[in-house]
């Protein structure tokens, strides 16, 4: 019998150790994958793919190397070629490995009929994505899409006491939509979506509404004058827009590395009082739950921002440890990088207002489906193009608009941030509501 | 391996493809005076592709015998088979080909192994702590060596054969700047095919720490500008991303089936005569650009493809199966990253050709515009050619003077009628030779490039 992924992750310490490591840690991981993808409208082929990867730490006194393999019998090698890299590294106080902590299981990671799903049904479900667009609209073409589905195990045992191990399976679509009428090409949309479960497989909301945007921005004329007003955004906007940049922020490794401007704002207000942001590793449902981190420190909920206060980073064992806080257990990467930092399933509250209710209170202004451009983290600094863009004028929306930019600063539209809808969208990790920030340049750019 | 991947292609009942792929990538990355990456990571396995009833498969492996591939094999021919009742445009065939023959070495004489990771590890210390030293001003500093090695073998049941290595150093640096609450970034960086001598030819880590610095600290007074449509002059770099971005994904074959805005456009005007742009995997005018490659993934030489000729659309970028499709030769196009991505149509090195006229003529003439310099790293182009890129630096031009930095500039507009408003090409070429990557769905190594250029778009910008 083949041995585990975690008895690896536990003869791979041992190995590190053999080679000098005072301290180390072994991420394991083994998956197999399975993809039908869409291109052109077609489907363009059904591919598997069985992957096996470890990542290694080991630790010289407070000195440290990384090295990884794709490869078991390698995994000796990578432990020497680790240690190695930590005994020609300068050291850092901060380079510790967690200590062990309570693991508890989450229900509902691992679908057992994840096990008997095949090829073919994958297959069917990227065909169904192409028949639904086509029943929505002929203009509609989905110039690519996938459906993939994953079963995996992964574990990670450190020499401090962490050993533990879980299976997941994860069911993941996506869909990018164009509408083409004659010469008229709409913007393309993105959408995705993801199940742990067989029986929650449903990729018709995701195709319903990629078409529904792509066919809103087809015929869409300059927007005509420039102004400065109020943008509703939409979640998808939310992600790309506000997410990132409160995500840079309160990412405790960037206070270590002093480019966040809220790491010394713990319990101070960064945000309009209707903000509040929560991340929780065991969401059940969660397409980002898990027991624990790439540390192996256990996942809980955390409050980040409640009613606009900072009350917490996130942290893995290094920021904790740097900055003098409690590790929240946002351990993130795969086995062939250093444990970064990042959000499990990250939740903005839904507000009291509906969609319609704030787009009913803005005089002029616009509402913005997708945000392509350039936010500045540090900065906070933004400019780029609205697509699917629809002009606001007296609490209506009036029509759809292209070529339109916007432009203005992140942590000057989270504290004049002037409403949150109820409804909410679940973006893979991410559910988000529509937001609307006051103040915001629009420029009209030309037909496209 | 060349020999058992023969030996299995030749046994195979349908079209099939094998590639062996081994890739060592090491990183070093020092932030704020400490380490924070050492890392040395493998990759390697077997990526097969097989075409049967008129679909592919694909199916990947680490399991490296004999048997190991002969199950990968059988799996990506079952997952074709799975797929062609599904399929509604049967592959019926796959485009002749020039294969690339034999065995293809990195075109260096520095190789990376001839440099210790001592050596490497104390450049990329003292780099880091040359930009916090360079102003007061600066609060965090950050410098990365990365180092990809590549050893392919690549193998086709009708002919291809060729032995593969390639080398991709490059070399980031970042500086943060601070004045009151006012923050900002500024990076260069520096990447190319080739060994570590070649790396620094092109910047020397110096000039990237000088860069680097320069970029964050000028614009933490600067404001931002007038949005706006307005004559500008961009530098080689976003010529480059320009080509690439929003020009050169629109003609590659694959996106061009699925309603690209260059469909049918082959033989049409779609820039001014003075824009000629292609796309090689050779390296003119300047030697080791990144996306440089002797053949690409389904073993086709990379030849130069000319796409726009004197403003005419000519060609797209073609990998075997779009090639068939209009019959025409694979352009050697298509790419996969690691052993476990199946080919698809990427770009290597795309550029314009550069034209006749003096760089410094084309700011004369601009009552107001701007100087529009390099690639902040955000952005994105769509089917139609519509796309929105951050400007790494951008200057006023006021009565064809450069003057006063603007901070957080973007640039957005249909690429075509950016290529149309081209109205000077300068004499002058440069590639972007940096240390990012192109993502499709999987990532490419390529490089970007062309003369100073003039022309006229949409810059975003705060209203009053």
């Amino acid at each position: 019998m083949n041995p585990s992924v975690l008895e690896l992750c536990r003869s791979g310490i041992a190995a590190a150790r053999r080679f000098g490591a005072t301290d180390a840690e072994v991420y394991g991981i083994s998956a197999d994958t399975t993809t039908a993808t869409i291109e052109k409208h077609d489907l363009l082929m059904a591919k598997t793919q069985r992957e096996t990867a470890f990542g290694v730490r080991a630790l010289v006194g407070n000195q440290v190397g990384f090295a990884s393999t794709n490869d078991v019998s390698d995994l000796e090698r990578a432990c020497r070629e680790a240690a190695l890299l930590a005994k020609a590294s300068p050291g850092d106080p901060s380079n510790v490995l967690p200590a062990s902590g309570p693991i508890v299981p989450v229900d509902g990671l691992y679908d057992v009929d994840a096990e008997r799903y095949t090829t073919d049904r994958a297959v069917r479900e990227a065909i169904g994505i192409l028949e639904i667009a086509e029943a929505i609209d002929r203009r509609i073409l989905i110039g690519d899409g996938e459906f993939s589905f994953r079963r995996s195990e992964r574990a990670v045992a450190n020499t401090r006491g962490v050993g533990t191990d879980e299976r997941t399976s994860l069911f993941l679509y996506s869909v990018l939509a164009t509408a083409k009428d004659g010469e008229r090409v709409s913007n393309m949309d993105y959408q995705f979506g993801a199940t742990r479960r067989v029986d929650r497989i449903d990729v018709e909301p995701i195709v319903r509404r990629a078409c529904r945007n792509a066919l809103d921005s087809l015929g869409a004329e300059p927007c005509g004058a420039s102004f400065r007003g109020s943008v509703l955004l939409s979640p998808q906007a939310v992600e790309s827009l506000l997410v990132g940049l409160i995500l840079f922020q309160v990412n405790a490794r960037n206070a270590v590395r002093r480019q966040a401007r809220w790491a010394d704002c713990l319990g101070q207000r960064v945000a309009a009082p209707t903000l509040t942001v929560v991340d929780d590793g065991r969401l059940p449902g969660g397409v980002a739950a898990s027991a624990f981190d790439r540390e192996g420190s256990p996942h809980a909920r955390l409050t980040i921002l409640e009613e606009g206060k900072l009350v917490s980073l996130l942290h893995n064992a290094y920021s904790a440890t740097a900055l003098g806080q409690q590790n929240t257990g946002h351990a993130a990467g795969s086995a062939q990088s250093v444990p970064a930092i990042g959000p499990t399933n990250l939740t903005i509250l839904p507000g009291s207002a509906t969609k319609d209710e704030l787009v009913s209170e803005i005089r002029q202004g616009l509402l913005v489906t997708r945000f392509s451009g350039n936010v500045d983290p540090v900065s906070g600094d933004f400019s780029g193009v609205a697509k699917g863009a629809q002009l606001i004028s007296n609490g209506r929306l009036e029509r759809a608009v292209t070529g339109t930019l916007i432009a203005g600063n992140v942590f000057e539209c989270l504290e004049t941030l002037s409403g949150v809808s109820r409804e909410q969208e679940t973006i893979v990790n991410l559910t988000l509501p529509y937001v609307r920030v006051e103040r915001v340049s629009v420029t009209a750019g030309t037909a496209c | 391996m060349l020999q058992l991947l023969e030996r299995i292609a030749a046994d195979a009942a349908d079209w099939t493809e094998l590639r062996f792929q081994a890739r060592q990538t090491r990183a070093l990355t020092v932030r704020n005076g400490l380490l924070e990456a050492s890392t040395s990571v493998l990759q390697k396995g077997v990526g097969v592709r097989v075409l049967a009833g008129g679909a592919f498969g694909f199916a990947s492996t680490t399991d490296l015998d004999e048997k190991g591939i002969r199950a990968a094999v059988a799996a990506a021919r079952a997952a074709a088979r799975t797929s062609a009742p599904a399929k509604r445009d049967r592959v019926e065939r796959l485009a002749d080909a020039a294969f690339g023959r034999g065995t293809f070495p990195v075109d260096t004489q520095d190789p990376l192994r001839a440099h210790s990771l001592e050596e490497k590890l104390s450049l990329t210390l003292a780099t880091e702590a040359r930009v916090r030293a360079a102003s007061a001003r600066i609060v965090s500093a950050s410098a990365t060596y990365e180092e990809i090695e590549d050893e392919k073998v690549l193998v086709t049941s009708d002919g291809a054969s060729a032995h593969v290595f390639d080398s991709k150093p490059s070399f980031r640096v970042l500086a943060g700047a601070r004045a009151g609450q006012d923050q900002s970034l500024g990076y260069d960086t520096v990447g190319v095919t080739g060994g570590w001598t070649d790396l620094f030819a092109a910047r020397s880590a110096d000039e990237l720490v000088e860069a680097a610095v320069r970029l964050a600290i000028d614009p933490l007074s600067a404001p931002q500008p007038e949005g706006g449509t307005f004559p500008v002059v961009l530098d080689p770099e976003l010529v480059g991303l320009l080509c690439h971005e929003a020009i050169g994904h629109t003609v590659e074959a694959d996106i061009v089936l699925g309603g690209a805005v260059t469909a049918g456009k082959i033989g049409q005007r779609v820039a001014s005569e003075l824009v000629t742009m292609c796309d090689s995997g050779l390296s003119p005018y300047d030697p080791h650009a990144v996306g440089t490659l002797p053949v690409d993934d389904e073993g086709v030489v990379a030849v130069r493809t000319v796409i726009i000729e004197r403003g005419i659309l000519r060609s797209y970028l073609h990998n075997r199966e779009t090639a068939a499709h209009y019959g025409v030769p694979p352009t050697g196009n298509a790419r996969a990253y690691t052993y476990s991505d199946n080919p698809i149509i990427r770009m290597r090195n795309t550029y314009i050709e550069p034209g006749e006229a003096e760089t410094a003529a084309l700011f004369e003439g601009i009552r107001q515009g701007y100087y529009l310099k390099g690639f902040a790293m955000s952005g994105q182009a769509d089917s139609n050619a519509e796309f929105m890129f951050g400007v790494r630096e951008a200057r006023r031009i006021v009565d064809g003077n450069v003057g006063a930095l603007v901070r957080g500039a973007t640039i957005s507009g249909n690429a075509f009628d950016v290529l149309k408003s081209v109205d000077a090409v300068a004499g002058d070429f440069a590639w972007e030779k940096g240390a990012g990557a192109c993502g499709k769905g999987q990532a490419a190594k390529v490089d970007a490039g062309g003369p100073h250029i003039r022309c006229r778009l949409t810059i975003g910008g705060r209203q009053e």
